[in-house]
């Protein structure tokens, strides 16, 4: 029996307020501190998935939110957890670990016997001309900088066959991150 | 200090067309008007710097409006432009005659609606 | 000049609202052939094709721009009464519109084809000749009736022109004055000239340039009219207009009056075509019905009302958050159940506001049929003459409302009807002589509400189906076995013609070409929600009925629960739900079936269905569903009730899943799923009647 709490709390929530908008992500990141000024440095958001650290640019992400209730899609790509539903929209989540030859198979996070997701997980909510999604990371680790011409171009056994969704890789302290091509990992 | 123009055209996409070009030439304030009546009605309300006017319009035409405005010694200073896509020599004629100050023909370029305003509004 | 980048979709909305306009007062123009025409009429063509000659060119829409520019100009001789109104102006100013459309669509798709850049030169040209001849030079009448010059500066040519046409049909000129109020003058004009419109012709409103006290304002109409002066002074009484005579009409006025022919239209339009010109066919592939826009207008007051709603929505929230507060601050003392009580009572207003938005936007989202209606009558004048078909459309039904979303899927279907009642159902004019039936065939396009649903009725008096040559070529097709087909009824026999696989080129011919797509339109229907019935008679034609949900937008469902997860059933498709032990499901070609009143019932496990893992059950519940002809039972876990459901599309990235319609929020966040009925019959029942044909 849910505490009368409780039920005020699911009353009232919203997965949007769990998290803060991004910018305030943006203001505690990058700990390298200020770039000089000759080159724009592109704004990135990185996160988590297994134990690499990928970078997207931000102005594909709409907003973050903490993993809402997935409802299954049967006959869906392998690659689609379910739909969310975000204020309204019904939106498709994303598992692009397999995409990524990380995990194996997608994990189940919807219907009866999902599985428990960690503490840190999320659903980055891109933008795509193919419609909207979300896709789910382990963590999100903020926001970096990095200018272009910093981006190595990643060696062929990285980029090539099903991880053509890398399209850099670059180094910030001791982190390496990837940084990926989300709409082709979505396809 | 902007300035205060006056749009009466019946067509909403070219009156925003023609707001967004004045407004992107000069501080002015643009109030747009669908017909002659709801300029009528305008008229007596505000001083405006300039009247841009259209010559077919479902009430009152045109050429109706630029009599009133320049038979009126309230209004008849008031510098009034005709922007229509009428073609016709004779009408065009009248609305020069009836004290229309310049009569441009749709499609125009800004460049020649910027001339005038600058012209007309007295814009450095 | 250049418009801004979000222009273009601004520049389609309102170029589509001014070529309805002209369409419509077109057609008007057009069932009137023959006649004088109406020259409000005619100016009101001219101006619509004024106006988006002006918006085209202002967009750098130059096609566009191009050819409202030549019809501008023939309309513009026509009403200036220096070309007439004959039927080689008439067929190319429809085409004219039919181009317009054309190109409208291009450029809301933002492309430009050859071809109709070809045909806007062609028709430009044809518009530019076809109206040379030029009326006979005559004396200028108003020069003989002294206007003032100050009177006569500010008519524009148009007006003149309409002055000289009353003069010359010896009709009396008239100025009457009349001051009104500033700040409601436009209503007590609009009152005059509703009663002057029976006497006379207004043909200008001048606003006076004598300056008032501020407050009010002066005009002078001039009135061309055969009234005498008493009839005039009878007509203006009750209002501030004064009358002064300019002319007199003339003593001997012709008996023909200019007035007869405004006749309004009758509520139901009967638009007789005219018998096809031999020569020129023009066929041409239908361009798609729907409109271009997205948009739909709204009395304001509608929307005053669901502004008020909100505010009504902010109060309750402003007290939930109170009540929120109240618990969250916990108070020792506060007895829970007083809060419990208030919650339940803020909760109860909460519906009962949510109920009047819902009710409110649907009704904003409501458009009349006729929008529609309109442009089919085009589209079966334009058929009948390519056909060489004589055909007079009866209209009945525009005013009932449907969902703008529906109105707009419905143009398609209702478009492939109409061209197959026409192309096949109406017989030549002789041959219908000799069968002894008028010789102009009859299509007739009706709607009308049916509680919570619209009926609409695409009928003909053509040659009809025969239900025997049906059978035939249904049991030719394989499309059902000679078994099957004697348990048919007459009407379900006759409904076989929507099955996929009927309407091939062979059935067509043989059975007067019924078919023709006709499962197409029955596909376009079944994802309304609607439902399709045919019934015809030999020789006596045919009538095809649609019914539809008045709205999309809100449906009741049938929520179940299949392993686990929970489905919803659009309850307009669920015909009923049965209890079945598993020893009643018998086994027939590897197919599950229950006997249902004697009928062979087939089964589809959901479950099964979506892959998902099954546990054996005693009892199943079977959610009997139909569309159109086709019945089928979805057997699922439990029932879980009944709601009132949004349906939302599962957007772009998940639009083909099939048997998936979209989702729908059940509350407690939880999205559930809605299953597309019609697809899920088509994949179940479809394939195995469905025989393959190359």
């Amino acid at each position: 029996m849910p505490t009368f709490d409780q039920l005020l709390d699911e009353f009232f929530y919203r997965p949007d307020e769990a998290d803060g908008p991004l910018f305030e992500l943006a203001a505690g990141a990058d700990p390298a501190g200020p770039e000089p000024a000759d080159e724009a440095p592109a704004e990135l958001i990185a996160f988590i998935l297994d134990d690499e650290c990928y970078a997207v640019p931000i102005s594909e992400v709409r907003e973050i939110v903490k993993v809402p209730p997935l409802t299954e899609v049967p006959r869906a790509s392998p690659a689609i957890l379910g739909v969310m539903n975000l204020r309204g929209e019904v939106l498709p989540v994303y598992d692009i670990k397999p995409r990524l030859r990380l995990s194996v198979g997608p994990v189940r996070v919807a219907g009866p016997g999902a599985a428990r997701l960690p503490k840190g997980a999320r659903v980055l909510v891109v933008r795509s001309d193919a419609g909207d999604a979300g896709v789910l990371v382990d963590a999100v680790r903020g926001v970096v900088k990095v200018k272009p011409s910093a981006v190595e171009v990643p060696p062929p056994g990285v980029a090539g066959g099903e991880r053509d969704c890398v399209v850099g890789l670059f180094r910030r302290r001791d982190q390496l991150y990837i940084l990926l091509d989300l709409a082709q990992a979505l396809e | 200090m902007g300035f205060k123009v006056l749009i009466v055209e019946d067509s909403k996409a070219s009156r925003e067309l023609i707001a967004t070009t004045l407004e992107t030439i000069a501080d002015v304030e643009v109030m747009q008007s669908s017909s002659g009546f709801e300029a009528l009605k305008l008229l007596p309300r505000h001083r405006f710097d300039l009247i841009i006017t259209d010559i077919n319009m479902p009430d009152i035409n045109g050429l109706e409006l630029i009599n009133f405005v320049k038979k009126n010694p309230n209004y008849r200073d008031t510098p009034l432009f005709v922007i229509t896509s009428e073609g016709r020599e004779k009408d065009r004629a009248r609305g020069l005659a009836l004290g229309a100050a310049e009569y441009l023909v749709k499609p125009f370029e800004p460049q020649s609606l910027e001339g005038l305003l600058r012209r007309y509004l007295k814009i450095a | 000049m250049k418009p801004p980048g979000k222009g273009l979709s601004e520049f389609v909305a309102e170029a589509n609202e001014v070529l309805d306009a002209l369409g419509r007062n077109l057609l008007a123009l057009d069932e009137r052939r023959g006649q004088e025409a109406d020259p409000d009429l005619v100016n009101g063509v001219f101006r619509s094709a004024h106006s988006l000659k002006g918006l085209a060119g202002m967009f750098g829409q130059d096609r566009i721009a191009t050819l409202a520019h030549s019809a501008e100009d023939l309309l513009d001789r026509l009403r200036l009464g220096k070309a007439e109104l004959s039927d080689p102006v008439l067929d190319a100013l429809v085409e004219a519109v039919d181009v317009l459309q054309a190109l409208l669509a291009e450029a809301a798709r933002g492309g430009e084809s050859p071809e109709l850049a070809e045909r806007v030169k062609d028709l430009s040209g044809r518009l530019a000749a076809v109206a040379a001849a030029p009326a006979p030079p005559t004396a200028d009448p108003l020069d003989a009736i002294g206007l003032p010059p100050e009177v006569r500066a500010v008519f524009t040519e148009y007006e003149e022109h309409r002055l000289r046409e009353n003069l010359r049909k010896g009709l009396g000129l008239w100025k009457v004055r009349a001051a009104f109020d500033l700040a409601d003058f436009d209503q007590g004009l609009a009152r005059l000239n509703a009663q002057l419109k029976p006497v006379g012709e207004v043909v200008s409103t001048l606003p006076s340039a004598e300056p008032g006290d501020g407050s009010g304002i002066a005009f002078d109409l001039i009135v061309g009219s055969r009234a005498r002066r008493e009839e005039l002074e009878t007509a203006l009484a009750g209002t501030p207009g004064k009358l002064t005579p300019l002319s007199e009409a003339a003593p001997k006025a012709p008996l023909r009056s200019a007035r007869v022919e405004r006749v309004a239209p009758p509520d139901t339009d009967i638009a007789r075509l005219p018998d096809p010109p031999a020569g020129r066919p023009n066929p041409e592939p239908d361009a798609s019905l729907r409109s271009l826009t997205q948009t739909v207008r709204v009395d304001i007051q509608k929307l005053d009302a669901l502004m008020n709603s909100v505010g009504e929505l902010l109060l309750v929230k402003a007290n939930l958050s109170a009540l929120a507060e109240a618990a969250r601050s916990g108070a020792p003392g506060q007895p829970t159940k007083s809060l419990g009580q208030e919650l339940a009572r803020e909760s109860r207003s909460l519906e009962r506001k949510l109920d009047e938005l819902q009710k409110g936007i649907l009704e904003v989202r409501m458009v009349p049929l006729g929008q529609v209606f309109d442009k089919l009558a085009r589209l079966v004048r334009r058929i009948a003459r390519e056909r060489h078909k004589e055909i007079d459309f009866a209209i009945d039904g525009g005013e009932v409302e449907l969902d703008k979303l529906i109105v707009e899927e419905l143009s398609d279907p209702l478009m492939h009807l109409i061209r197959n009642a026409i192309d096949h159902g109406i017989e030549p004019a002789e041959d219908r002589v000799r069968a002894g039936k008028e010789r102009r065939g009859v299509v007739a396009l009706g709607a009308y509400q049916k509680g919570n649903h619209v009926v609409i009725s695409v009928s003909d008096d053509g040659a009809g189906l025969d239900v025997d040559r049906v059978r035939e070529v249904a049991l030719e097709k394989g499309l059902l076995t000679a078994e099957q087909a004697a348990l048919l009824s007459r009407r379900e026999l006759m409904n076989l013609v929507f099955l996929p696989g009927f309407s091939t080129a062979r059935a067509v011919s043989e059975l007067s070409g019924r078919g023709v797509g006709l499962d197409v339109v029955k596909t376009n229907l079944a994802s309304l929600s609607g439902i399709i019935d045919l019934e015809s008679e030999r020789g006596r034609g045919t009538t095809v009925t649609l019914t539809l949900p008045v709205t999309l937008a809100i449906i009741r469902a049938l929520v179940v629960s299949v392993s686990g997860r929970t489905y919803a059933v659009p309850l307009n498709s669920v015909l009923e739900i049965i209890s079945v032990a598993s020893d009643e499901v018998r086994t027939v070609e590897r197919r599950e079936v229950v006997s249902l009143r004697g009928q062979t019932l087939p089964l589809t496990r959901l479950g099964r269905l979506f892959g998902l893992p099954e546990e054996p059950r005693a009892r199943h519940f079977v959610v009997v569903v139909g569309l159109a002809q086709n019945r089928l039972g979805l057997t699922v876990d439990e029932l879980l009730g009944q709601q009132d459901i949004v349906v939302k599309p599962l957007g772009g990235r998940l639009k083909h899943i099939p048997g998936i319609s979209g989702a729908t929020d059940l509350g407690n966040r939880r999205t559930v799923l809605v299953l597309d009925v019609g697809a899920l019959m088509e994949e179940v029942v479809a394939p195995e009647r469905r025989v393959e044909f190359s």
